[in-house]
């Protein structure tokens, strides 16, 4: 309990920008089902489970056109 | 000059609603928390890991760690990570034509290669900021009596290479249509200036060494005076290679 | 005066000759039909203009301006809508009208106001939505309006009609129509349909230069045959006209389809009263008397010949 209330002001931040990559990226991939390559079940997995690298890596290969 | 900076607007806009920026701010965030909470917890980590009953000494962590953590994340993860988000910012322009459009209407090639560089370099300032602030900020409230030396010159030098490698995506984006041939060439010339590292000679002059020597510069084994050459190198390396990327993009046919 | 003079244009791509030779020239308001099969270089004279690809050799010259490879000077006369018009997707349509206004050194003022009057004019006013969520032909059409928006003295379309459904296709020659007079528009396109419907000059590309060029009815005229085709109400009539002795001269031709004789004679006018005069005698009353028209579809299948 002591330890975790010593980490608290680092894990609230860093899980809040966690969730915001991770939230960002499974809302596009949800909402915009068109990918470059690859197919719904496959990029939300990648972006939910594969850390950072995920949600970069659907913005910058993933995703299909605009809109 | 309006073109110029119309076109910039315009990059900057396209890196906000493409989420470019969103994803880098975050992507460095998240390293400017973790560097000094993973230097904090390095001792507790090892000691879970170590057999029952088995006890080592184990130094307390200080700032130096924390920023270690720091410039090993960014250096590595942090480029990484930049140069893939900025991998298409020419060619998918040059691919799906829209370029063409503006080019037609007066645009004028110079002012497309310089306001790409000014939009990447912009968005990699400040998401390397938000980084080295946040750490600074965790690193000087867990410890707040270490001290360290040259900071300021240590962050710019990483600053530095990570503009250098910028023009280098920005020249292999010229040279080549496809998004994960510039990525290739980046790749290669990080390789090529690790090779360099191997003639003793050169070393002082590598880029590379601003990105690899952060450490020992707050640590002050390594002198200030001794990463000028290194330093003048790349600021002259940077501004040619967008030269010869604005000669190239200039020939090319579209 | 020429809006458009292009002088003994040539473009190799490796060994393929794309243009050779080509003499073109637009004169002012007029609105030019570019006319050739797919792969004629259509695109690749149009990229030339623009001063996108270089020309192996040859003049082209813009409002009396010297067009030069990669330079955009010439360019500032010229409003340009591509055959696939990409734009940022991330944007909406006054967004990238400004960005298009500030390339061109348009003041703040008036983009707005050319923005508001062009977007109304293609049908885009209402729409707020960003590009990206955009048919095939509101981009056409957005086309239209980034292309007007310095007031280019030349309008030249690549194909704007070409990928469109009927009523895509109906809303673009609309605009085009619109702006007939305001500029000189060039459109390239292989549906002659559209060339009928809004052009007044022709050009046909063949084999890297012009096969056929004037006013639509210029060339009409030209081209038109001495043929005349008569209807009758049942073949008997047909048969009896056939029989007149007069048809079986050598300077006539005469055939017969059924209830129909097409009827090929040399001098038009006369021929024609001379026809009209048999009919009488025979007391035959023809379904229809036409005087053929060459159809542009004709004539460009024998221009590319």
């Amino acid at each position: 309990m002591e330890i975790l209330r010593e980490y608290l002001p680092f894990l609230v931040p860093l899980i809040i920008a966690q969730l915001a990559l991770g939230i960002t990226a499974i809302v596009h991939v949800l909402k915009h089902p068109r990918y470059r390559f690859g197919n719904k079940p496959i990029w939300v997995l990648i972006v939910l489970f594969i850390n950072i690298i995920g949600p970069v890596v659907y913005f910058v290969f993933g995703r299909g056109e605009d809109q | 000059m309006r073109n110029y900076i119309a076109f910039t607007k315009k990059e900057l806009l396209e890196s906000i609603r493409t989420y470019r920026l969103l994803i880098m701010l975050l992507v460095f965030l998240i390293f400017g928390i973790m560097s000094p909470l993973a230097a904090k917890m390095m001792p507790e980590i090892l000691s879970a890991s170590m057999p029952e009953g088995m006890t080592i000494s184990l130094a307390e962590p200080t700032a130096i760690d924390s920023w270690t953590q720091f410039f090993k994340n960014i250096s590595q993860m942090g480029l990484i990570v930049t140069i893939i988000i900025f991998s298409g910012v020419l060619g998918t322009e040059l691919s799906k034509g829209t370029l063409i459009n503006l080019l037609t209407k007066g645009l004028s090639r110079n002012t497309v290669i310089l306001s790409k560089f000014t939009g990447m370099a912009i968005i990699w300032t400040i998401s390397y900021a938000a980084a080295f602030i946040v750490t600074l900020g965790y690193t000087v409230y867990l410890f707040p009596n270490d001290e360290v030396s040259n900071l300021l010159f240590s962050v710019f030098c990483l600053w530095l290479f990570g503009m250098f490698l910028l023009a280098v995506l920005l020249s292999a984006s010229t040279l080549i249509k496809n998004n994960y041939g510039a990525l290739l060439i980046s790749g290669a010339v990080i390789v090529v200036l690790k090779l360099c590292n191997i003639v003793p000679n050169l070393q002082n002059y590598n880029p590379l060494l601003l990105a690899t020597d952060n450490v020992s510069l707050l640590t002050k084994t390594v002198e200030v005076s001794s990463l000028s050459d290194a330093a003048a190198i790349s600021i002259i390396c940077s501004a040619m290679l967008i030269i010869a990327s604005i000669l190239i993009f200039r020939k090319r046919q579209l | 005066m020429s809006v458009l003079e292009i002088g003994q244009l040539y473009k190799n791509f490796g060994n393929h000759t794309v243009i050779n030779g080509l003499d073109l020239s637009v004169p002012e308001h007029s609105v030019y039909g570019f006319v050739g099969q797919n792969g004629a270089g259509k695109t690749t004279t149009m990229k030339m203009v623009l001063g996108l690809l270089k020309p192996d050799s040859g003049d082209i010259t813009v409002c009396g301006e010297k067009v030069c490879y990669g330079e955009t000077k010439s360019n500032r006369h010229i409003g340009y809508l591509p055959d696939n018009p990409e734009f940022y997707g991330y944007m909406n349509s006054p967004e990238y009208l400004s960005l298009c206004g500030e390339v061109t050194g348009l003041s703040k003022k008036r983009i707005k106001e050319r923005s508001e009057e062009l977007l109304s004019l293609v049908g885009l006013a209402d729409v707020k939505r960003r590009i990206g969520g955009f048919s095939r032909g509101m981009k056409q059409r957005l086309g239209i309006a980034q292309a007007l928006l310095n007031e280019p003295r030349l309008l030249i379309c690549d194909e704007p009609t070409s990928a469109l459904d009927p009523i895509g296709r109906k809303e673009i020659l609309d605009a085009l129509s619109a702006i007939k007079g305001k500029a000189t528009v060039v459109f390239s396109t292989h549906i002659l349909s559209d060339v009928e419907r809004i052009c007044d000059h022709v050009g046909v590309l063949h084999g890297g230069k012009l096969a056929l060029c004037g006013t639509l009815s210029e060339i009409k005229e030209r081209r038109r045959h001495d043929c005349f085709v008569i209807d009758f109400m049942n073949s008997g009539d047909a048969s009896c006209f056939m029989d007149c002795e007069e048809l079986k001269s050598p300077m006539v031709s005469a055939t017969q389809e059924g209830h129909t004789i097409i009827i090929k004679i040399s001098d038009l006018k006369n021929s024609g009263q001379f026809l009209i005069d048999m009919l009488s005698k025979k007391q035959i009353t023809p379904l229809k008397f036409e005087l053929m028209e060459p159809t542009l579809e004709s004539l460009f299948l024998e221009a590319v010949q």
